[in-house]
């Protein structure tokens, strides 16, 4: 099936009563969760995953969840401009011009240009993911186990490498993700690995209670230590539509922070934060006055928001093409569609082309819709913050605790969700990135049949990683980006090591 | 800060270390012509052992930030009694049925976790529940644990 008819065929899936309903429901909920702080969309996915088991159909749960990851990010910009509040992790850097613009009188300007530049970046990264995907899945379909093992373990070292936080404590919650997700039978030999006696473990950690515990309870129970009131919105909004002056002075912020996105979110743990971080950046640099930069500069607002919207789209290409999920928010889509009994990887595209057309169509439809729920109704999800924590939280956590009891109907699924809240919450007190964790824990399971089945093939002969070309390129960058980052660390403590001594 | 993030790290070096015997003794490492269950964990292990030493190395190192007057002042009892309160709400689901157990958990989260006043308690807890029930029993036909008053 070629690109335009797959394209075609992926309309007529997604134009369906049923599959607009669910795009339009996951991109009002998506932007609910990004205007709303303390909530986002990787633990909003996490608490709607048992809905998916009874969504019938893969394509309508992978939409919804779709939905609401790209929405989340029209929703972010909000809370940034309005209140200096980021909705969620990648509108963080909108705050600092979007607030100065809401400063000024020029939130209206802000808003617009933010859901004007996230429209167009989305659309045009859904244009890439369209045509870039399918011969990346054909390329992807030569890769043995171990090509599968070089390119697990590159992208958990990329997402941890990438996340910004602390290394080793990125390298540790890996790595306890792998762990987690060895506990039940061994999938090779049928031995039981850390159960301890205890039945309910036999079967493994099941991924929506992790994820409902880590991120949706873990969130909420971090958020309860604060003491912060959210303040009642009193900026005036004005006018949506940005003048053509406004247009004239985004355009190619919003074109670059376009690319930049895409390129950023094709690379696991490159995603939507880093991609708005590098736009600022890059803004700021080339601008013809970078002084008006943290002043209430509109290109500040246009370049990362363009971005962080185009990374959200195309960090689909690894998931659906390569089976790779590069964030925790993709990581809940990958198993959303394990759920579904769909295994995401580069036969997802020849055996599933619905599945594949029908999300990526969706896309276009779902950018349409947030460009119309984000302009003219963007005062009524700045009320939505006027509802206070107080009956949200306990709200989610009756959500959270019948839904993971809907999985399995059994009462050890809401102890087992306790116990990753408990230790969401832990990495959050310890300065923990948690986003590593249910990376780790879907593709654990890959790492070691891989590892183990390379093993076999090659006879214990570990020089198979090397020998064949993409695997061996794929180690080189592996070992290249360890050399990197430990020369940068020795380096910054014998730079820092004499200051020392001397102060 | 660095206290608890040093004992974290001797935890995370000591459990390293437990998972190394536990792969090596009762799972069996095989070979590595034929790995066996213990293989990976005993790779994590080691490389959990490690990352636990180098943590503390690097505790050593770096130098304790300056608290700051203004930070915004938290309260790490309201977690920690959310925590116990939906352990018990779990308990409670299994003995007394899932609509007693969320009506309880609703009136007790609004009077311990918010400090609400009895009135409002009673309409969120009451609406709280009739919505979770119409939402995922009547609406999604989720079979939810049977009610001890009723059956």
């Amino acid at each position: 099936m070629d690109i335009f008819t797959g394209l075609i065929n992926g309309f007529s899936i997604a134009l369906t009563g049923t599959n607009i309903l669910f795009c339009f429901i996951g991109a009002v909920i998506g932007t609910a969760v990004g205007v709303l702080p303390g909530l986002g969309p990787a633990a909003t996915i996490a608490l709607l995953l048992p809905i998916t088991y009874v969504i019938g159909s893969p394509v309508t749960a992978v939409i919804m969840m779709a939905g609401i990851y790209y929405g989340a990010m029209y929703g972010g910009s909000t809370t940034s401009i309005l209140l200096n509040l980021p909705g969620e992790a990648a509108s963080v850097v909108t705050c600092i011009d979007g607030y100065q613009m809401a400063k000024k009188g020029r939130a209206g300007a802000a808003l617009g240009i933010a859901a004007i530049g996230s429209f167009i970046a989305g659309t045009v990264a859904v244009v890439g993911l369209t045509f870039f995907a399918p011969p990346l899945a054909e390329f992807a379909l030569d890769f043995g186990p171990p090509e599968y093992f070089a390119l697990t373990t590159l992208g958990l070292l990329l997402a941890v490498t990438l996340s910004g936080g602390s290394i080793v404590k990125g390298l540790i919650i890996l790595v306890v993700g792998l762990l987690l997700a060895m506990v039940g039978l061994d999938p090779i030999s049928g031995k039981v690995r850390f159960t301890f006696g205890s039945i309910g473990l036999q079967g493994g950690f099941d991924f929506v209670t992790l994820a409902m515990g880590v991120f949706g309870l873990g969130e909420i129970l971090y958020n309860l230590e604060s003491t912060l009131k959210t303040e009642i919105v009193t900026t005036k909004i004005g006018k949506v539509f940005p003048t053509l002056k406004d247009w004239a002075d985004s355009k190619w912020a919003i074109f670059r922070g376009s690319a930049i996105g895409f390129f950023v979110g094709i690379i696991p743990g490159g995603g939507a934060v880093i991609s708005s971080l590098a736009s600022y950046a890059i803004e700021k640099k080339y601008a013809e006055h970078p002084e008006e930069f943290g002043q209430g500069a509109i290109e500040g607002v246009a370049g990362p928001e363009s971005a962080n919207n185009a990374a959200s789209s195309s960090s689909f290409i690894p998931l659906l093409t390569l089976g790779i999920p590069g964030n925790a928010s993709i990581a809940m889509i990958f198993a959303a569609l394990m759920i579904q009994g769909i295994t995401p990887g580069p036969f997802l595209v020849a055996e599933h082309p619905d599945v594949f057309w029908g999300v990526v169509a969706s896309m276009y439809i779902g950018n349409a819709m947030l460009l119309v729920l984000n302009l003219p109704m963007v005062g009524i999800w700045v009320q939505m913050l006027r509802v206070p924590y107080g009956i949200l939280a306990p709200v989610i956590v009756l959500f959270t605790v019948i839904g993971v009891y809907s999985t399995q109907n059994q009462v050890f699924d809401i102890y087992s969700m306790l116990f990753f809240a408990a230790l969401g919450y832990g990495m959050r007190k310890l300065d923990f990135d948690p986003a590593p964790l249910p990376l780790a824990f879907v593709l654990g399971p890959m790492v070691e049949r891989s590892l183990r089945q390379s093993l076999l093939i090659s006879g214990g002969d570990p020089t198979i990683f090397v020998s064949r070309p993409i695997s061996g390129t794929l180690v080189a960058i592996f070992i290249l980006l360890v050399a990197g980052q430990t020369a940068f660390f020795v380096r910054k403590r014998m730079r820092r090591a004499p200051s020392v001594s001397t102060g | 800060m660095k206290k608890y993030e040093r004992i974290t790290a001797i935890i995370t070096s000591l459990g390293g270390v437990w998972i190394m015997v536990y792969a090596w003794h009762t799972l069996k490492l095989g070979s590595i012509h034929v790995p066996d269950a213990g293989f990976l964990p005993f790779l994590c292990g080691t490389g959990l052992a490690v990352l636990g030493i180098v943590w503390i190395l690097i505790l050593q190192w770096k130098e304790e930030p300056v608290s700051e007057s203004t930070a915004e002042r938290r309260l790490w009892h309201r977690p920690l009694l959310s925590l116990a309160l939906m352990v018990l709400y779990g308990v409670a689901m299994e003995t007394v049925g899932y609509i007693t157990s969320t009506l309880i958990f609703m009136v007790v989260w609004q009077q311990i976790i918010e400090r609400e006043k009895w009135i409002k308690t009673m309409v969120i807890s009451l609406l709280g529940t009739l919505a979770m029930y119409a939402l995922f029993v009547y609406l999604l036909k989720v079979p939810i644990p049977p009610e001890f008053f009723v059956g």
